[in-house]
């Protein structure tokens, strides 16, 4: 175990590490571009030189190992006179350009500079002139004479997708990162580079100059809901004129789960927050041929708008009606894996509880009858596009006794056994292209759809509840590993809008029952306390990077040992 | 006195074409089986090492010591490389050995890979030598035919084959490692050391990677012994050794002689002086990249040790001549313009610095320089030495450093008078 001192702090390190990381562990900032914990180490930016004593010539801390009685030097001034002069050879072929620059203010050359560089140039001659925004992919865009040729991009795509689509072209100050002849740079990951590289030369498509990043008001961690993955990331928001608006979706570093990567899909799928098309009231659908009494609204059969109150009282009444004339068997429920574990529970509760029907189900796609999705590709990427089954099957969103499962329910809705169907964000006629799920849903006397758009299903249903989305709300999801994690709220919800808890709340008060609490910490207080995989785990110790239920117990069954 | 030539005693010998039946004829393939068949592995390493033989790539690093740095118990096959992509400007010597006498080179690499213990040798040899590449590819194929190559080497149970890999332009790739990158097929940058090649080389495995000259002084080293090489020259600069001299002499050519020689003896009495009888300038002793030289250095010896402490250095054995109609700046513009276009561009420092560097003193050449380009020059130099993977950063900057030291009223001059002095008066 070397032990040594940098800038005077005595550490001993139990495994091989460079100088670089040994700082970092100690807070000690050595500057630098092309080192990158999850890619190889090249040392060529050459910015991260240290002063180790003894040694003739100041070391890349990057690519040095530590030995036994080292003595380095972080800031010397040997080693500041080297770093302003790498910070000046930066500079010199690379536009002064930062207030139009879509990096400018996020931007680790324009941060060095200031602190490091010198505050003049003496450069004196003309600048290489390079090819400006050049499109490499879909998402990506190229702006070669900002680029310092770190080759962060490069080695990604070579080591993390490993599907290589950059390369450095030409020698010298001629050397330049582009595509491989043929190629465009459109793998599933190619977001990641955006984040990698330390200047605004590689953009992002979707949010260049879409902001500045002192108008990113929130900053809300989150994990991302595409997949049962849940990588961890962060949600950029900014406010506009027609209000909040998630900008940016970026990978939050969580080790165990997507160490700092995330897929493009994840990244650059959230339009639909701010989709015009998006569901924003509740909407009543009246004129149902079997139903007495809606039939002769004047209104007919089409869907209006009406006020929460209004639309869960009546909802509340035909609930009643079916449950006292057919028994709780004729309502069921499916709920998407893609709820947080709060509304899973909450939903568990308000249909097996309180109603009391055992047709309750998740499962809508194949790969969720699986003991275990898989991976999609060894990376990130995973087969269970929903984000939450592993706590949905965690929560027993499944059939009870005698309980239908989905395809059970849509046969019991074609035979007429089932009335009333619920439907959380599950688009059944999309998901069931070769089964007669329109005519089933079609004999529904009630069919409630949830969701954040409009959908084919929701096309159908008598009554449409606007959902809200992962952005939008707290609670936790499972991923796949079974680590709970949580999310957090980084857009404030329509004002009309209800979330999920408050809608089954006011449900199961309106037919005389009480659901409990619904806010997020206090529904995981009950779920910690039932039993199950999540018993005994406080809403508090779920932290920023989650918590794996074994990883928690363990040591806790440790300290009560005498 | 007469010194006797060893690597290129066929210059004294009528109409030598360098077939295998000429050199054979003239003394050639007689270290072979003496090492193959009298000498385990070790003592041929130890030889080299007794020898006192030096890298003559530049660098000049104890050969024997080197192959010594080869793990002996490493799983991984063992490699010997023969670094023939000569490209330092003013360097000639590895060109001619290679064209003129390839069947030395071809036994050195024999007796080379038999001492460290690779199977399988590689030959990079530059692009530009369309020529050399097909002396040596004839001698390769020759070799195999007298069973000097392939498979149980004259018996010895030794197997070994060459590969011959020529480059594709690249100053960069004469770096040992960029060479490396490049044999690998990867675009030719310099990997930070360590890890050293002899630890992980071609292909991640124990690599040795030896100048042509290099292997040329190992079949005369184990034939004729340790203690007749360290005979020749200096103590510390054993052996022969091949100037290449160019620019400004009555008789330029490659010379073959010890390393005790001094400067003046290599230029008066070899060289034939300088031409039409003017008046030497600066003499860049050791390939483009080395430090100047100047009148008052021309009793330096040329061994490693003295041209180092003359603040130059011995480096590949280019020496380049230059007489009194040479304008200094032009010199490290073109110098400068040089290693601009050869920078592999991965550190930042030689990847803008050659640039910078190379685009001030063409300003100032062109009559455009401002006073204060001088001090950013020694500046932008000290800011490129040291702190690069290779020494390519090195080599741009050390040369305008050395010029603006002896030269610096040549800088000013073009500075003031907003012009260069030389223009029309001379050439390079």
């Amino acid at each position: 175990m070397p032990t040594l001192k940098i800038d005077g702090v005595e550490v001993t390190v139990p495994t091989p590490m460079s100088i670089l990381e040994v700082a970092r562990t100690l807070g000690i900032e050595v500057p630098h571009y092309c080192y990158h914990p999850g890619l190889s180490v090249v040392g060529q930016c050459r910015l991260c030189q240290v002063e180790v004593e003894r040694m003739p010539k100041l070391a890349t801390a990057c690519n040095t190992m530590v030995a036994d009685g080292m003595v380095v030097w972080t800031h010397s001034p040997k080693v500041e006179k080297a770093r302003r002069a790498v910070m000046e050879f930066y500079l010199l072929n690379h536009p002064l350009d930062c207030p139009v620059c879509d990096k400018g203010g996020e931007c680790p050359l324009q941060d060095f500079t200031l602190k490091y560089g010198p505050g003049e140039s003496r450069f004196a001659e003309e600048k290489v002139q390079r090819v400006k925004h050049a499109v490499l992919g879909p998402h990506i865009v190229f702006d070669a004479e900002r680029c310092i040729l770190c080759t962060r991009c490069v080695r990604f795509c070579h080591e993390v997708p490993q599907t290589g689509e950059l390369a450095v072209f030409s020698r010298g100050d001629r050397s330049e990162i582009t595509l491989f002849p043929g190629k465009v740079l459109d793998n599933a990951y190619s977001g990641n580079v955006i984040d990698l590289c330390p200047v605004g030369a590689l953009t992002s498509r979707q949010y260049r100059f879409q902001s500045r990043p002192w108008d990113l008001v929130r900053h809300t961690d989150s994990v991302c809901p595409l997949c049962s993955n849940g990588c961890n990331v962060i949600l950029d928001v900014r406010h506009r004129q027609r209000g909040e608006e998630l900008l940016r979706i970026r990978p939050r570093e969580n080790q165990a789960v997507n160490r700092w990567w995330m897929c493009d899909e994840g990244r650059f799928t959230f339009g639909y927050f701010s989709d015009s098309a998006r569901l924003r009231v509740p909407t009543w659908r009246e004129g149902h041929p079997t139903d007495a009494a809606m039939a002769h609204s004047p209104l007919g059969p089409r869907p209006v708008a009406m006020g929460f109150d209004d639309l869960l009282l009546r909802l509340a009444r035909g609930i009643r009606r079916i449950v006292e004339a057919d028994g709780p068997e004729a309502v069921g429920c499916v709920a998407s894996s893609r709820l947080a574990n709060e509304e899973l529970f909450l939903i568990r509760r308000f249909f097996r509880d309180i109603l009391g029907t055992p047709h309750l189900d998740f499962r809508v796609r194949p790969v969720q009858f699986q003991a275990s999705d898989a991976s999609e590709d060894g990376l990130l990427r995973r087969t269970d596009k929903t984000a939450n089954r592993r706590g949905a099957r965690d929560l027993g969103i499944l059939p009870g006794a005698g309980g239908l499962d989905v395809a059970g329910m849509l046969a019991a809705a074609a035979n007429g056994r089932l009335k009333a169907l619920f439907l959380f964000e599950e688009d059944l006629v999309r998901e069931y292209p070769d089964r007669p799920v329109r005519e089933a849903l079609g004999r529904l006397e009630i069919l409630v759809v949830s969701n954040l758009l409009p959908n084919e299903t929701s096309g159908l249903a008598h009554v449409v509840l606007p959902a809200l989305g992962f952005a939008e709300k707290e609670g936790s999801f499972t991923n796949f590993q079974g680590r709970i994690q949580k999310i957090h709220r980084a857009l404030t919800p329509h004002v009309a809008s209800r979330s999920l808890p408050e809608v089954l709340r006011d449900l199961a008060r309106d037919i005389g029952r009480d659901l409990g609490p619904i806010e997020p910490a206090r529904v995981w207080e009950a779920i910690g306390e039932a039993p199950g995989p999540y018993q005994g785990i406080a809403w508090k110790d779920i932290g920023p990077l989650g918590l794996l239920p074994e990883e928690s117990r363990e040591p806790r069954a440790k300290n009560k040992e005498p | 006195m007469t010194f006797e030539k060893v690597l290129t005693k066929y210059q004294d010998i009528p109409e030598y074409t360098g077939t295998i039946d000429e050199y054979i004829a003239h003394g050639g393939y007689r270290a072979l089986p003496k090492a193959l068949r009298e000498l385990q592995p070790a003592e041929v390493i130890e030889q080299v090492k007794r020898s006192g033989l030096r890298g003559r790539g530049g660098a000049g690093f104890p050969c024997g010591v080197k192959w010594g740095f080869i793990p002996k118990d490493s799983p991984k096959p063992k490699y010997l490389v023969c670094n023939c992509d000569e490209s330092e400007p003013g360097t000639f010597k590895d060109r001619m050995l290679i064209e003129e006498d390839p069947h030395q080179l071809i036994e050195g690499m024999i007796i080379s890979s038999y001492a460290i213990g690779s199977r399988l040798a590689f030959l990079y040899c530059r692009g530009e030598f369309v020529y050399g590449a097909r002396v040596l590819e004839r001698a390769i194929r020759e070799a195999t035919l007298r069973g000097y190559l392939g498979k149980n080497i004259l018996g010895s149970g030794f197997d070994l084959d060459i590969h011959l890999h020529r480059g594709a332009g690249a100053y960069i790739c004469g770096e040992e490692t960029g060479l490396l990158e490049s044999l690998e097929g990867k675009r030719g940058q310099p990997r930070p050391k360590p890890p050293f090649p002899a630890i992980s080389g071609l292909y991640r495995s124990p690599t040795v990677v030896n100048n042509v000259e290099t292997l040329c002084n190992v079949p005369h080293i184990v034939l004729r012994g340790a203690d007749w090489y360290i005979g020749i020259g200096p103590p510390k600069s054993t052996g022969p050794r091949l100037f290449s001299v160019s620019g400004h002499v009555e008789r330029p050519g490659n010379y073959e002689l010890p390393m005790s020689i001094t400067l003046r003896e290599l230029i008066f009495e070899h060289a034939g002086g300088v031409k039409n009888g003017r008046r030497l300038k600066a003499v860049i002793p050791g390939g483009s990249s080395a430090p100047v030289l100047t009148e008052q250095h021309l009793d330096v010896g040329m061994d490693f040790e003295s041209l180092a402490a003359a603040g130059s250095m011995s480096g590949s054995g280019g020496v380049i001549v230059m007489d009194d109609t040479v304008c200094m700046v032009r010199v490290g513009e073109i110098v400068s313009r040089f290693y601009h276009h050869e920078s592999c561009g991965q550190c930042t420092q030689c990847r803008e610095g050659t640039a910078w560097l190379h685009k001030v003193l063409r300003r100032i050449e062109h009559g455009q320089g401002r006073k204060e380009d001088l001090d950013v020059l020694l500046d932008m130099c000290d800011n490129m030495k040291g702190k690069t993977i290779c020494v390519l950063s090195d080599a741009a900057a050390m040369p305008i450093e050395s010029y603006l030291k002896y030269f610096r009223e040549e800088f000013e001059a073009h500075v003031r008078e907003r012009a260069c002095p030389f223009e029309g008066k001379g050439a390079f």
